[in-house]
């Protein structure tokens, strides 16, 4: 017999899977790594612009998960639950790195925004995957780094991950209007640095 | 601190607006005013590029973590596995044979599973002292029962989600017909007492 199950049944849903794992089914919780790994994975990225770190972050998340994932009422309510874990372990490393680096960007600070320059691009930049990537998202993707830390999660958790605005306002404790403010705000930023990019 | 507040152009029109309606044809104001129209060409651009960027990075077999990352995750889980407490099986002599919650309830799912329209979740296996279980209920008709009156009683709680148009009674039974033949048949005690808890519907 084996100790986990002969595997999941294809047609399973989500809640069921979850409620396995908590159970302590490695089936099930391997199947949830592998169902958002790579999510998680691309939205630290996007955050951090650093792959070691985004790799750090998406274990730190998955660990934590399996950990914490007993005590998780709803089981509908995993795929919000880690992405606001991961989303936040992103800001807190983001705070970390700002208090030793130079060009800080308050990361509560909402309001300012700096100017949408290309030279603040992160220097951990990594140019081997970027380069065959069209211009435009080049500059998209370098825009993104010049918006403060919580308006770019917010940014990249509608526009890349489709999270609802009420699970992003858990995540970033704020409003769902203030959620659709600060996004209208990413927007405008972005495309007026395209604009002057073009 | 104004976080609420949506960016105005300087004719008045917010870029959320704005951003909502550029897959439109422009209205009559956005036909004359040049912010409207420098702003929709400007958020067009940057929805293309949006869209652009989601399908690059979602293809993109460069942006996964390494396998690693899964192996060192699933490292952890394996080592702090919660196994719950251990159920005595048999007893004799030549030595004892106990079985783990966490296995017990593996076995119990993989054997629901055979149900359609029905998918199993948490199972909670509460175990009663045999002594208590012979004043106790009577064992299911029609359940084979292998050396149950000297092994544990069992409760399984057993949670589940159902099909949508699902006759649940009749799952349930055939839930608890299951289980109850799976478990004397790949552990050797009785089911004792299966409980089937519908928690939600699925969607098909």
């Amino acid at each position: 017999m084996d100790d986990h199950g002969p595997g999941l049944e294809p047609d399973l849903d989500e809640g069921s899977i979850v409620a396995r794992a908590q159970d302590g089914d490695l089936a099930a919780f391997e199947h949830l790594v592998l169902t958002y790994q790579s999510r998680l994975f691309r939205l630290a990225y996007r955050m951090l612009n650093d792959r070691g770190d985004a790799e750090d972050i998406v274990q730190e998340t998955l660990t934590t998960s399996w950990r914490a994932l007993p005590m998780l009422a709803d089981v509908d309510a995993f795929g919000g639950w880690i992405y606001r874990l991961a989303t936040n372990k992103s800001l807190d490393l983001l705070r970390k790195r700002s208090a030793h680096a130079e060009d800080i960007i308050d990361s509560d600070d909402m309001d300012t925004m700096p100017g949408a320059r290309a030279c603040a691009v992160s220097a951990r930049w990594d140019p081997a995957h970027e380069a065959e990537w069209s211009a435009e998202q080049n500059g998209l993707t370098a825009l993104l780094s010049t918006l403060p830390p919580a308006q770019r999660a917010c940014w990249l958790l509608r526009e890349m991950h489709g999270r609802s605005y009420a699970e992003i306002g858990v995540t970033l404790k704020i409003s769902p209007t203030a959620v659709r403010g600060t996004l209208a705000r990413a927007r405008h930023q972005i495309a007026e640095g395209m604009s002057q990019w073009r | 601190m104004a976080i609420d507040d949506i960016p105005r152009l300087g004719c008045g029109r917010s870029i959320d607006r704005i951003w909502a309606t550029i897959d439109r044809p422009p209205t009559a104001h956005e036909e004359k005013c040049g912010q409207c129209q420098t702003a929709r060409t400007q958020l067009r651009g940057l929805s293309e590029a949006t869209r652009s960027l989601r399908e690059s990075d979602l293809h993109n077999p460069a942006l996964k973590p390494r396998p690693g990352v899964k192996n060192a995750i699933m490292d952890v889980a394996r080592a702090e596995v919660r196994q719950g407490s251990r159920i005595l099986l048999r007893s004799a002599d030549t030595g004892i044979t106990e079985i783990s919650e966490q296995a017990l309830s593996s076995l119990i799912r993989s054997a629901a599973a055979a149900i359609p329209g029905v998918h199993p979740r948490r199972c909670r296996i509460e175990i009663r002292a045999a002594a208590a279980s012979l004043a106790g209920e009577d064992h299911p008709a029609g359940t084979t029962v292998m050396a149950t009156d000297a092994g544990p009683r069992l409760i399984v709680n057993l949670r589940v989600a159902a099909a949508p148009g699902i006759v649940i009674p009749l799952a349930a039974e055939a839930l608890r017909h299951e289980i109850s033949s799976a478990i004397p048949a790949g552990v050797g005690i009785g089911a004792g007492t299966v409980n089937i808890i519908v928690e939600d519907l699925y969607d098909v």
